[in-house]
């Protein structure tokens, strides 16, 4: 298909396309009962054409494409787009890095349902409701570009996500966890799903008031989401070519604490987002994007990089219908060490807080003023810490704060490092963090 | 296409089947800064069935490739009866519906030049940028579609829809050494070409206010009595209660049910409720939803006391209350679940003013316009794009990263005055839910008052 659809696009000039097929199985329990099975089947097509020193893409999910009718579409596309000089990448060795696992993809729709059945089981108790939910991708991807590079992968992947309920008169408690990876979960890693989810379940039956002031704030990996969100925006070429990037100018500053590096890795073992070559034909390399708390890279993809006169990252993403874009693989926060067993709530970091808190999940992230790393938030789920211990869960407080500042003093590091959807990191210890109540 | 369906469910042996078909045309223009970022015309299809045999769980299956929907049907059969279960899914009754509908699509955008869009869209952009230096980044997104879904179900039903959407949005990003603020301008309408002219001055007021919000102070964190304006109100609702009306999360769930009681008082008798999915030309407005079912204006809570939710057939039966028309999927990929379509607080009887809301406020917070909001059932947050301050009844200065943190029992409860100066919020966006997004809503509001509600921030 591929070979076909660039054949047809040389007349117009140089061009690369994506061929995506995707197959998805999933069970879904609900309040513990198996209620839903089903299947997904997309594939489609998209093409991005250079045509007079213009860009314009264009796609197709139909099943038989009209291959024409694709690079016209383009071709139009074109004629309004700006001018890029546009170099498609020759063809180069690709790293090598799982993304096909047999287990995962032969996996019967039986053993999904047990995986589910097993996890309801262990996660059902009095008064709570237990919602599971699995989902097995088998995905194929083709690219390739007129510069003669083609690529290509299989790939499986694997969302096992829990999440139980509690409702106490008007008490509405939430806990939810999820597995994600490229092969079906072993024994531990649903052992490790359910005692996450019982290590911040058992708390949390006693509610405490929640202290007020600048205080120190543990950020489990989940909770973190608030603080790393406004890295990730600062750390796309997208928005340092803009000038919106707060880190645009400051390459080689020591921006944050020595002890913080961030970075890019689609070879990641384990990685969910791992995979040899990107959506633009480049082959998959680390970025290093901040070390030892100095801005080191920015991630980009190919039109990104073009206009900003660097070479792109490898991180070029796209759809079926839209131009590539900028997206993270696996975003490695900290440095990966061996993690404590059985992690606890906290990771560690509260032994000597003796008022203060631990945030799992907060509501509305991304809707602030994410670009500027400011961030105020309520808690939907956060616990007292109160003498070095966890004293109860805390409702109707909000935490504040600017991004740019706590990182520039981590309290520390947690050793319940772990991986949530594509991101790595353990919790973090932030110092002077506001907290609001009513 | 009609013929096809007819066979295709002929075909089926499950009990209950349903097919849906799409057939999608849209296009898109987005500028970034000064630059085009993308013009595109674009095409997808696919379709949906879903099957349910007696005492057997729901089949679905969604697939891009038509030709093999008798395959699909098969197999979303097969799917059904892979799950047992003791207690069955029941489906409530409806009528059949069978129509052809195209909604108005005013000025059919399939008709006009993508050149023409772009004029439209760059103009907008324009507008932002021409505000000040202060301006360095912009994103303006013209986009729209032209949706052709045909429904059939096995009890007799059978539909083709046509649904138009129409959007044009912007950011405007302002910026001075290490501050950074945005504002936001976004209109969104179930219509066509016709209706998205003449908003430059829209977009021109958002990216003032963002450079206007790099000389304001952060709002200080702790309680206030807040005036919420039309825009903030509807998210406002749409977060703290609209969420918890959908059937699907109750109905399953004894302490939801029992938390969830009609009958039960959550606000004060000022305050009314409803979600309208048969209002005229809203982005929420649908004349039946994903199952067939016609839209209708539900009443949620009338006079501060709870009296209806939102319904599917199957939470509708579960729960022996009747389907609301609320049953929504996104689209061919997606299952049809609990969904708000246009959800609404109702204007104040005595048709006060803003001016009536604020003038006995010592020190309060004038919340306006939404940068977005998030539900976690009982907790949720809405995001102002500014505010003021209110102090001695009168509004006083410009404050950014307004957040307000709710709690149902408690936030609902405090409203205790609403204005009569209703209007619909015409926003694009939308709504996720269980990894729908972003699903066409509209909220509409007038003016309310909370007497006291927790703005995070700086304390």
């Amino acid at each position: 298909m591929i070979e076909r659809l660039l054949e047809a696009a040389r007349a117009r000039g140089g061009a690369d396309a994506l061929w995506r097929r995707e197959e998805r199985t999933s069970v879904a329990f609900e309040s513990g009962r198996l209620k839903t099975t089903g299947i997904i089947e997309e594939a489609g097509l998209n093409l991005r054409l250079v045509a007079g020193g213009r860009v314009g893409v264009a796609g197709t999910t139909a099943a038989a494409p009209d291959i024409d009718e694709l690079v016209a579409r383009a071709a139009a596309s074109a004629d309004l787009g700006e001018n890029l000089d546009l170099t498609f990448p020759p063809t180069s060795p690709l790293p090598h890095v799982p993304t096909f696992f047999h287990r995962a993809a032969d996996a019967s729709l039986d053993r999904l349902i047990a995986i589910g059945k097993g996890l309801v089981e262990r996660l059902a108790r009095d008064g709570c409701q237990v919602n599971v939910a699995i989902e097995r991708e088998v995905g194929e991807t083709a690219v390739g570009n007129s510069a003669g590079a083609r690529g290509g992968y299989r790939s499986t992947g694997v969302a096992v996500t829990a999440d139980v309920v509690r409702i106490a008169s008007d008490d509405v408690l939430m806990i939810y966890d999820q597995y994600v990876g490229g092969d079906l979960p072993t024994d531990a890693d649903l052992d490790a799903l359910v005692r996450s989810i019982e290590m911040r379940l058992e708390p949390a039956l006693t509610i405490v008031t929640p202290p007020d002031g600048a205080l120190p704030v543990v950020f489990t990996p989940a909770g973190l989401a608030a603080i790393v969100l406004p890295l990730e925006q600062a750390l796309s070429g997208k928005t340092v070519l803009q000038g919106s990037s707060p880190l645009a100018a400051r390459v080689g500053e020591q921006v944050f604490d020595t002890r913080l590096s961030i970075s890019d890795d689609p070879l990641a073992p384990q990685g969910p987002a791992s995979r040899p070559i990107d959506d633009e034909c480049v082959a998959s390399t680390a970025t290093r994007l901040v070390e030892g708390g100095i801005v080191r890279a920015f991630v980009y993809d190919l039109e990104t990089a073009t206009r900003a006169k660097t070479r792109t990252t490898g991180n070029g993403r796209r759809g079926i219908f839209g131009k590539p874009g900028i997206r993270y693989t696996n975003l490695i926060v900290g440095t990966p060490r061996p993690t404590s067993y059985p992690p606890g709530l906290g990771g560690g970091l509260i032994a000597d807080i003796q008022d203060g808190l631990v945030v799992d999940d907060l509501i509305g992230v991304g809707q602030g003023n994410v670009t500027a790393g400011g961030f105020s938030h309520p808690v939907g789920l956060a616990y007292r810490v109160q003498g070095g211990e966890i004293t109860g869960r805390v409702k109707d407080a909000a935490v504040a704060g600017n991004v740019y500042e706590l990182l520039k003093h981590i309290g520390g590091f947690g050793s319940d490092g772990r991986w949530l959807g594509s991101r790595w990191s353990p919790s973090l210890r932030l110092e002077g963090v506001s907290v609001a109540r009513r | 296409m009609k013929d096809r369906l007819a066979a295709a469910l002929k075909a089926s042996r499950a009990d209950y089947t349903e097919i849906r078909l799409e057939r999608t045309w849209s296009s898109a223009v987005t500028f970034r800064g000064r630059r085009l970022e993308t013009a595109t015309v674009s095409e997808d299809q696919g379709g949906f069935v879903r099957c349910l045999d007696r005492g057997c769980g729901w089949g679905i299956a969604s697939f891009t490739s038509l030709d093999a929907l008798p395959q699909m049907v098969a197999r979303a059969h097969e799917l059904s009866r892979a799950v047992r279960l003791e207690r069955p899914i029941r489906l409530a009754e409806t009528t059949a519906q069978e129509a052809d509908v195209a909604l108005d699509l005013d000025g059919d955008v399939r008709g006009v030049p993508l050149a023409e869009k772009k004029k439209l869209i760059e103009a907008y952009n324009g507008a932002m940028l021409a505000v000040s230096g202060a301006i360095v980044d912009t994103q303006a997104i013209y986009r729209d579609e032209v949706s052709e879904v045909w429904y059939v179900n096995s009890e007799g039903t059978a539909l083709a829809q046509v649904r138009p959407e129409v959007t044009v949005s912007g950011t405007a990003i302002a910026r001075r050494d290490g501050t950074i603020e945005k504002g936001l301008e976004s209109i969104g309408l179930r219509r066509g070409w016709n209706s998205v002219h003449g908003f430059e001055e829209r977009f021109r007021v958002v990216a003032q206010r963002a450079a206007d919000l790099l000389d304001a102070p952060r709002v200080q964190g702790g309680a206030y009595p807040v005036i919420l304006d039309n825009e903030l109100a509807g998210v406002f609702i749409h977060e703290a209660f609209g969420h918890l009306s959908e059937a699907d999360f109750v109905y399953e769930n004894p302490q939801a049910r029992e938390m969830m009681t009609l009958g039960r008082r959550f606000g004060k008798p000022v305050l009314n409720v409803g979600d309208n999915g048969a209002a005229s030309g809203l982005r929420g407005t649908l004349p039946f939803d994903d199952e067939g079912t016609p839209t209708q204006d539900t009443v949620l809570i009338r006079d501060g006391i709870l009296v209806g939710r939102l319904h599917s057939r199957e939470t509708a039966a579960a729960m022996s209350e009747r389907p609301t028309g609320n049953a929504r999927a996104m689209s061919f990929r997606h299952p049809p679940i609990v969904r708000m379509t246009n959800t609404y607080i109702a204007p104040g009887q005595g048709g006060a003013t803003l001016q009536d809301l604020i003038k006995d406020v010592k020190l309060g917070v004038y919340a306006c316009g939404a940068f977005g909001g998030q539900t976690m059932l009982e907790n949720f947050s809405f995001t102002a794009a500014w505010g003021h301050m209110i102090r001695d009844g009168q509004i006083a200065e410009l404050v950014k990263d307004v957040v307000l943190a709710g709690n149902l029992f408690q936030t609902l409860d405090r409203i205790d005055h609403i204005a009569g100066d209703f209007t619909w919020n015409q926003m694009g966006g939308g709504c996720g839910k269980a990894g729908q997004f972003p699903l066409p809503v509209t909220e509409g509001a007038p003016h309310v008052r909370i007497e006291e509600i927790l703005v995070g921030g700086d304390v």
